[in-house]
């Protein structure tokens, strides 16, 4: 097999475009796809697997069956099952497909599916609607459903991200025993994941395939990294505005304080008496496997979570269920997640999406003050997104998504900062400068963090409590 | 128990009717501080009922849910809706008798059987709140006299009364005093309380009555919202067969076009929707809707007429009292119609397409939406509920087509819609029969397909003038003024 792009132009919706793509993907060879936010690395293994309208150029030699793990793909998916709820219509709860469905009916491969679902354990999930898995579960699903549609080419979108190091290495190990039969081609934002069967890398920049560098070649390679790692200097957070400041809480007060925790659907208790206390300043690490209860915990804390009713918890002075609203909680967080990025779709512009900070909404439903969209310059300059303030928040890229909703998550500098997996979907420079922004706020002494993750090495300096949760599939 | 409405002098049938005011952010000022430490108690967990009480617990509200004891000794859905969402569960006896508020978000039909089972068990002085009049109205239910009465009506799907809830916003609401059962005058505070809790005075409340919200609401969803879109798939995707147009296209054209030419209509009014389209084909569309409507003017007065006397209701109710046998019936009926059993194609259609090739739809849009508004203002109700109740709500039951067809639409509304629905269509159907004959592709499947799109001047002048001077677009644009005000703040 030979896949030949010649002076391909892709325009996707007028919102970005692929320019003048020549590409060889020779048999054996398996590529990575790497750049920054936005240089278009998704467009790219998007435009191989159809997407975009073409404007000029050809692909040859494009088998028919291709097998795409991405960002997109799943939210395509989670979004069909969010129609398909009819809910609001019906006047009832629906449950949605359950993961069954989604893998097995029009499987091509079915054992090859069994197989991968005992792999990845996720037998005990077959039964559940799909829309209720969390994010690194369903990423599972789709990885079933592309490797087990018999694919002749694998488009693999950043396919070990939200995945926690064990599944992430079973993964890995499957793809090595298909690289023999089927071309690769990952999209792969981390230089350290980068398998050892990826043979090429590819380096886009503003729509730009601008380097085709053998892995062989170390030098060549080196410098592509560093180019990956250029650091943006100097980052200083803006204030806070001084009139809606937030009250001060007493300091010998904890800010968060679980007592007993259980959570729990008909008979599975996903946290079975968990007790846990943040001080003031203190910075937390929470980590666990996908499924293990972590983002349930975050969403008892920010009154999300229906059962924060029927727990013992105290929130900011604020022994819950006794008259207080989920608004008066919310003005002491700051809140970032995939989740969150996915319910953000509003037509918003960037700086609006940053002052939407200050009122702890999706969207912004009250006029902002002058010195508001003050400082939601200071941060747009801070991310060098200065130029664009105005731009529609549903035309940046993931990546760039999840930098400005960090910074709406800190615009009112809130006593608890909560960050679940705030680097997922991120390239390595973005990464980088998201873990400078983090450091930095734990070196404030005034926010507390909260910090979710996967990744063993995205270590951040300050952070000195860890709480780690284990699997209850009891 | 007798029509309340009938009861009225027709003074105050006419002032009661006229009651509709768009109320102002800073009317709500007091938040939630009339409801504040009281019992809330809510029966029916469905969509709505367990929506509005997330809603209402997050805004620090004391909220539980009475059930029927069957329903929790078997663990039915609602409650297993309530449980999960970490209420306080019980019987009417273990609850009802502490309520301060109860708060009835079942079905129309079981309101009466609700009522006068709690009634008794409620408080001295306590608030019985609807989310729709009709019990009252209609069935001329009887509530004790030191009873509270009021309505808080979200105008959205309760999914969406949670969404946009938990994003900081909230959806339009409609609330209303039963004054007849205000014995402490507290009814509008506490209404308006109920509606803050919900999320709703962000994006707009409107102040009605009972009986505006009810006579309104029956003639809407029967003419144009419900009736007119069935009547009109049904006619046209016959016509398209019959001249021969391929049967998935005109399924998929009919299905999705309802919301796509209704989405603009959301935008721009019948002024945008016509808009839309080719300065021939806008001609067109307009002199067809004309058309329609001398034809279904008679229709329109005598939905009109019966809701308003009591025909309407009184009928249903008879059907109700025999099992919903004609109800039932004509849902089967639906199902077996030609434009149900075909799929929609596996065809592309273009948003711009669904006008050009529904220039028919688009004329029988603006002809259902103009003759109910006019009829519905004609009768006494005022324009700004009259707006609400036909142009404001045609998108969103066009929606629901597009996700479910007809028979699911009409399974999918309440009971009471639906059987207006199919009055209107059995007798919409012969009506339009005459001028169906005369209706080629041009109008619906094909489009105009003309080399010269030239039109006279004056003839489009005249046109674009008569549809911007239908009061229909005056009451619209300041209506949708105020709701983009609050929507968004750019």
């Amino acid at each position: 097999m030979r896949i030949v792009v010649e002076n391909l132009n892709v325009d996707f919706e007028q919102r970005f475009q692929l320019n003048n793509i020549n590409w060889t993907i020779e048999d054996q060879h398996h590529w990575v796809i790497t750049g920054t936010n936005g240089a278009g690395k998704s467009a790219l293994a998007a435009a191989l697997a159809g997407a975009g309208d073409r404007l000029s150029g050809q692909i040859l030699g494009l088998p028919e069956r291709i097998g795409v793990v991405s960002f997109e793909a799943q939210e395509e998916l989670i979004d069909k099952e969010r129609k398909k709820d009819d809910a609001d219509i019906m006047d009832v709860i629906s449950e949605g497909t359950p993961v069954r469905d989604i893998i097995f009916s029009d499987c091509l491969d079915p054992d090859t599916a069994q197989q991968l679902v005992t792999l990845f354990g996720l037998d005990y999930l077959l039964a559940r609607a799909f829309r209720k898995l969390s994010t690194g579960e369903s990423r599972k699903v789709m990885i079933i459903r592309a490797l087990s549609c018999k694919p002749q080419l694998l488009l693999l979108d950043e396919p070990f991200d939200g995945l926690d190091a064990t599944t992430m290495g079973m993964l890995q190990n499957h793809l090595e025993r298909l690289v023999e039969r089927i071309p690769i081609i990952m999209v792969c934002n981390r230089f350290d994941e980068i398998p050892d069967f990826v043979t090429h890398i590819a380096y886009m920049q503003a729509g730009e395939l601008t380097m085709q560098v053998e892995r062989q070649d170390q030098d060549a390679y080196d410098n592509l990294y560093q180019l990956l790692h250029l650091k943006t200097t100097d980052l200083t957070i803006p204030k806070a505005e001084a009139e809606t400041a937030i009250a001060k809480l007493p300091a010998n007060q904890p800010l968060v304080k679980l007592t007993d925790l259980t959570i729990k659907y008909d008979e599975f208790k996903l946290i079975d008496q968990l007790n846990w206390t943040i001080q003031p300043n203190q910075h937390w690490q929470l980590s666990g496997p996908n499924g293990s209860g972590k983002t349930a915990i975050l969403s008892i804390i920010t009154g999300d979570h229906p059962q924060c009713y029927t727990n013992d918890i105290l929130v900011f002075g604020f022994q819950r269920g006794n008259g207080e609203s989920i608004w008066q909680i919310k003005q002491f967080i700051g809140y970032v997640s995939t989740a969150l990025q996915w319910e953000y779709r509003v037509q918003i512009s960037l700086r609006n999406v940053i002052i939407s900070g200050f009122h702890d909404s999706i969207g912004l439903y009250t006029k902002a003050t002058d010195r508001q969209k003050q400082i939601a310059d200071q941060w747009l300059a801070l991310l060098g997104m200065n130029d664009r303030a105005d731009a529609p928040f549903q035309k940046l890229s993931f990546g760039d998504q999840r930098l400005l909703l960090i910074a709406r998550a800190m615009v009112k500098h809130p006593p608890l900062l909560i960050l679940d997996e705030p680097c997922l979907g991120l390239d390595d420079m973005n990464r980088q400068l998201v873990l400078a922004l983090i450091e930095k706020i734990c070196a404030s002494s005034e926010t507390s963090v909260i910090y979710v993750n996967h990744h063993a090495e995205d270590k951040i300096i300050g952070i000195e409590h860890f709480l780690s949760l284990e699997k209850n599939q009891t | 128990m007798a029509n309340y409405f009938n009861t009225l002098p027709l003074r105050e049938q006419l002032e009661q009717l006229a009651k509709c005011r768009f109320m102002h952010l800073d009317e709500f000022t007091e938040g939630v501080e009339a409801l504040k430490g009281k019992k809330m108690v809510v029966i029916g967990c469905g969509a709505q009922g367990l929506n509005q009480g997330l809603n209402l617990r997050d805004s620090g509200l004391d909220v539980s849910y009475a059930l029927r004891e069957a329903a929790i000794t078997e663990k039915r859905q609602s409650w297993k809706n309530a449980t999960e969402n970490g209420f306080t569960v019980g019987t009417y006896e273990q609850l009802i008798p502490s309520a301060d508020v109860v708060l009835n978000l079942t079905p129309d039909k079981q309101h009466t059987a609700v009522v006068n089972a709690v009634m008794p068990m409620m408080k001295l002085g306590a608030c019985l709140s609807y989310s729709h009049g009709f019990n009252i109205v209609e069935e001329g239910m009887q509530v004790r006299d030191d009873l509270t009465v009021i309505m808080v009506a979200p105008k959205c799907p309760g999914s969406e009364v949670r969404a946009e809830y938990v994003r900081g916003f909230g959806v339009p609401t409609l609330i209303a005093v039963h004054e007849d059962n205000d014995p402490q005058g507290e009814g509008l505070a506490l209404a308006k309380a109920y509606a803050v809790g919900t999320g709703g005075h962000k994006a707009g409340v409107l102040m009605s009555s009972f009986i505006a919200e009810v006579k309104s609401d029956l003639m809407g969803e029967q003419t144009i919202l419900c009736g007119m879109l069935q009547t009109g798939s049904l006619l046209c995707f016959d016509k398209m067969i019959e001249e021969g147009v391929e049967a998935g296209y005109a399924s998929k054209l009919i299905q999705f076009g309802w919301e796509t030419v209704t989405e603009a209509l959301k935008y721009g009014g019948v002024t945008n929707m016509l808009d839309r389209l080719s300065n021939p084909a806008k001609i067109k569309a307009y002199d067809l809707s004309e058309e329609l409507k001398v034809i279904m003017r008679p229709l329109y007065n005598k939905h009109q007429d019966d809701i308003m006397n009591g025909t309407f209701s009184r009928v249903m109710m008879e059907d109700w009292a025999n099992d919903d046998v004609n109800l039932l019936g004509w849902r089967a009926e639906t199902a077996e119609t030609a434009f149900e059993k075909t799929p929609a194609g596996d065809v592309e259609i273009s948003e711009q397409e669904y006008f050009d090739h529904g220039i028919l739809m688009v004329a029988m849009v603006k002809a259902g939406v103009e003759l109910a508004f006019e009829t519905m203002t004609a009768a006494g109700i005022i324009a700004d509920s009259a707006y609400y109740e036909s142009l404001h709500e045609t998108p969103l039951i066009a929606n629901t087509i597009a996700r479910k067809k007809l028979y699911e639409m009409n399974a999918t509304i309440s009971d009471t819609a639906e059987y207006g629905c199919y009055l209107y269509n059995h007798a919409c159907l012969p009506l339009l029969a005459g001028f169906m004959r005369d209706i080629k592709t041009d109008v619906i499947g094909r489009g105009l397909e003309l080399d010269d799109t030239g039109v006279d001047n004056a003839r489009l002048i005249e046109v674009n003038t008569a549809l911007r001077a239908h009061p229909v677009e005056a009451i619209g644009s300041e209506l949708r003024g105020y709701m983009a005000d609050m929507k968004k703040i750019v």
